[in-house]
């Protein structure tokens, strides 16, 4: 399975739901793939899932979509207990794991390469629906599931390491840019201001 | 902590318009969780790490919250990646509730905790993260509510650091 393909077949099927995501080139494709100003590309390892998690129980009636991968996951596991003691329901986390530290240029393995199981440490931590999938048919379910049904979602997306993010154009909107178009969008769809103070 | 002192810094939290805490529950200032813990106003988080302590609250200050995050000094220190990388970097007001520990007037200093006192200060202005620090209950409802109007008009983390009277 490409990340990538899943990105393709997934963006057009989004409508208000609020996409998280960390670093790697799941942002560039993202980012490439969808210009929703409903998305939060983030731009840092260890940092998407709990944002997404702040902002599910900020906005419990949003659904919201935290894209991560193998290695920041493994940066902050401590999030794995915190989001299955919290279980918020709108929440659906994909991991999307290359087994790789592709970022390295070297593809230096990261510890699912070896012995560890995500979706065993998310269960082992309480996350009732954790799950690995391989393939696009089994990851259009779990996508079809988050997009329609409630309950919290992990699920980890055994996929090919790739580097085709590599020839994207990466975008010139910086993260000041992107928060501050992402919050002007939950203020118009939410009906509340966020940023407090004027001037 | 006096009783008096939790009651008026939960007072001061209310007052400011803080309505989301994440917390690690620490040594110091730990009175106040019951109090929070039993006032409708606050939705609070318990969290395993002050680095996704600082990374929830933000998410929750993106998505129309006014957050605050509690933890001992030594959490200044796990969380400060996320402080940097999603705060400070990203712009986003909250409010850090530090306790002060091994600083001067901790009435529990000790070699458990010196060297973490010492150098806390250092840490935030290394991350240009504007602080005060607060020794009493006095004006601690203005206190409060000025950190509040700081981290909103920077939108920018901002902490209070505790020490002395919150202490004992």
């Amino acid at each position: 399975m490409i990340r990538y393909e899943c990105f393709e077949w997934l963006a057009p099927l989004m409508t208000d739901q609020l996409v998280v995501t960390s670093l790697s080139g799941q942002r560039v494709e993202w980012g490439h793939l969808s210009k929703r100003e409903a998305d939060l590309n983030l731009g840092s390892m260890g940092n998407a899932l709990a944002v997404g998690i702040g902002l599910a129980l900020a906005l419990p009636q949003r659904k919201v979509f935290v894209f991560e991968s193998d290695g920041s996951v493994l940066l902050s596991l401590f999030n794995l207990p915190t989001l299955a003691n919290l279980n918020p329901p709108n929440m659906a986390v994909f991991v999307f794991d290359n087994q790789a530290y592709s970022g390295t240029r070297i593809s230096y393995p990261s510890a699912t390469a070896g012995k560890t199981d995500l979706a065993a440490v998310a269960k082992g931590s309480g996350i009732e629906h954790s799950v690995t999938v391989s393939a696009l048919a089994d990851f259009k379910k779990e996508a079809t599931a988050a997009l329609h049904d409630g309950g919290l979602r992990f699920v980890v997306c055994k996929i090919e390491e790739s580097v085709g993010h590599r020839n994207i154009t990466r975008s010139d909107v910086d993260l000041l840019e992107t928060k501050y178009r992402f919050v002007r969008y939950l203020e118009r769809t939410e009906g509340k201001p966020i940023f407090q103070g004027r001037g | 902590m006096d009783e008096n002192l939790a009651q008026g810094l939960v007072h001061g939290l209310r007052a400011a318009g803080v309505d989301f805490i994440t917390y690690l529950p620490e040594t110091r200032l730990s009175q106040i969780l019951p109090l929070l813990q039993n006032d409708s106003s606050f939705q609070l988080v318990p969290v395993g790490s002050e680095a996704e302590g600082v990374s929830i609250a933000a998410g929750a200050a993106l998505g129309g919250k006014v957050v605050a995050s509690y933890m001992e000094g030594t959490g200044v220190y796990v969380s400060c990646y996320n402080i940097l990388t999603v705060g400070v970097r990203y712009g986003v007001p909250m409010l850090l509730l530090v306790s002060y520990v091994g600083s001067f007037e901790d009435h529990r200093n000790s070699f458990l905790y010196v060297q973490r006192g010492i150098k806390l200060i250092p840490q935030l202005e290394a991350l240009d993260v504007q602080y005060q620090v607060i020794r009493n209950g006095e004006r601690l409802e203005g206190k409060v509510k000025g950190a509040v109007r700081m981290m909103n008009a920077l939108k920018q983390p901002v902490a209070l650091l505790f020490t002395e009277d919150f202490t004992l």
